[in-house]
């Protein structure tokens, strides 16, 4: 989707407000926030990839307004709705009016140091053999998809070289309907120089990793 | 069950937008409630997540992998050949680090890490993310203008080298090994590790050497 959460090269942003404060929260509800989003048990069909795009469908104004895990709030409060699990009234009040959904029981604090230890791997093997070869010209294709994708609008239509394949990883569009297909994943450089007006003669490059099928010969 | 449907989404969200309580604290207490109530969640493994990240999940662990690159040839070449199987040999895995990718300052190549969708990070090897990295302002401009972001954490780079953006648009996650700097030849890896802060190893800022 064309959405508020795609911010690569947006103009009109001022500085960056820079906190020397390095310590992991500055608000307690931040920590409760990511504490609940790691131990809670939750639908088993919630996919990475569902989770962000649920993200992205928060309202344009209160995704550029609203704290980092404030949203987060937001995205486990529409989840629940979305998935028959809670009701608006439920999230406001705190209590819980309908029956507990079928699930196992929650992590326990005991485990949670193994769970610490879990990477999670999105790279399947097998499947098709990747089109492009390192060092490859592309082009990244001009338009966006319906739904969850993680093609960012300042490439797209822009020439890019292949820097590398990753092998094949799981799809986001499709993970973000519930469907497990992987394609080929490459490292792709863009010169500035080709995306930016003001980045003539600039010898910097970004590199994204994108999917096959965002890229076009 | 979910639906992967995103109108109805967009509509619980503005649903919900005025029906919550307006602040975030409130939100989350109600919403921790609500996931005790319902079995969903056990209040003591949430503290047990906050504890594991307030000190040994942190870029302490990311400054010990640097360290040991900057003193190991060996060990340097498996991290950047292959990041996540390089974290191993510290049993530093875990969430966000499975597909590592380390990525190398030299003197005319300066990394740079930012993910302009959402706010991806190494999360097991860096700890939790500053607040700047994801902001607005930083995930909108460190890809059109590095250089400017660059120079607001202090770093001006001579005009030749080249600096390399990593957008994190899939699940590769990056690590960027900072310069050695000069007068730290003598240091042992724990002393080398205490040159390495965390901006370092997200690119927007460079190691000093012992004062």
């Amino acid at each position: 989707m064309d959405g508020m959460h795609d911010l690569g090269g947006v103009q009109g942003f001022g500085p960056i407000e820079i906190d020397p404060d390095e310590r992991p929260f500055h608000h307690d509800w931040e920590a409760r926030m990511w504490g609940l989003n790691e131990a809670m048990t939750g639908d088993p069909r919630w996919t990475i990839d569902w989770w962000r795009h649920v993200r992205e469908l928060i309202l344009p104004l209160d995704y550029l307004r609203r704290p980092y895990f404030d949203q987060w709030a937001q995205v486990y409060a529409a989840l629940l709705i979305d998935s028959g699990m809670a009701t608006v009234v439920e999230l406001a009040t705190g209590k819980a009016a309908g029956p507990r959904p079928e699930l196992g029981p929650p992590m326990q604090a005991e485990e949670v140091a193994e769970a610490a230890r879990r990477t999670t791997d999105f790279r399947r093997d097998g499947g098709a053999k990747p089109a492009f070869l390192a060092g490859q010209k592309i082009r990244a294709r001009l338009s966006g998809a319906p739904g969850h994708t993680r093609l960012p609008r300042y490439v797209r239509g822009r020439p890019g070289t292949i820097h590398a394949c990753h092998g094949n990883h799981l799809l986001p569009d499709a993970g973000a309907t519930g469907e497990h297909r992987a394609e080929p994943l490459y490292a792709v450089a863009f010169r500035t120089a080709d995306l930016w007006p003001e980045a003539a003669g600039s010898p910097d490059r970004i590199f994204l990793d994108l999917w096959e099928s965002y890229l076009e010969p | 069950m979910a639906s992967y449907d995103s109108d109805k989404v967009a509509k619980i969200h503005r649903e919900l937008h005025s029906h919550l309580p307006s602040e975030p604290a409130l939100r989350v207490k109600a919403l921790e409630s609500l996931l005790v109530a319902k079995g969903m969640v056990d209040r003591a493994a949430v503290d047990a997540w906050i504890d594991a990240y307030a000190d040994e999940i942190g870029p302490k662990r990311g400054a010990r992998v640097v360290a040991r690159a900057w003193r190991d040839a060996d060990f340097k070449a498996r991290l950047l050949a292959d990041g996540a199987a390089a974290i191993d040999e510290f049993g530093y895995h875990g969430h966000a680090t499975g597909h590592l990718k380390a990525v190398e300052n030299t003197d005319k190549v300066h990394n740079l890490v930012v993910c302009t969708l959402c706010s991806c990070y190494p999360f097991a090897l860096l700890g939790m993310s500053p607040g700047w990295y994801k902001s607005n302002e930083y995930r909108a401009r460190a890809v059109r203008d590095p250089r400017g972001v660059l120079a607001e954490f202090g770093i001006s780079l001579k005009p030749e080298v080249e600096i390399r953006v990593w957008d994190s648009t899939a699940e590769l996650r990056y690590l960027v090994v900072p310069q050695r700097p000069a007068g730290s030849e003598k240091l042992d890896e724990e002393a080398l590790a205490g040159l390495v802060t965390r901006n370092a190893m997200i690119g927007t800022a460079l190691c000093q050497g012992p004062a």
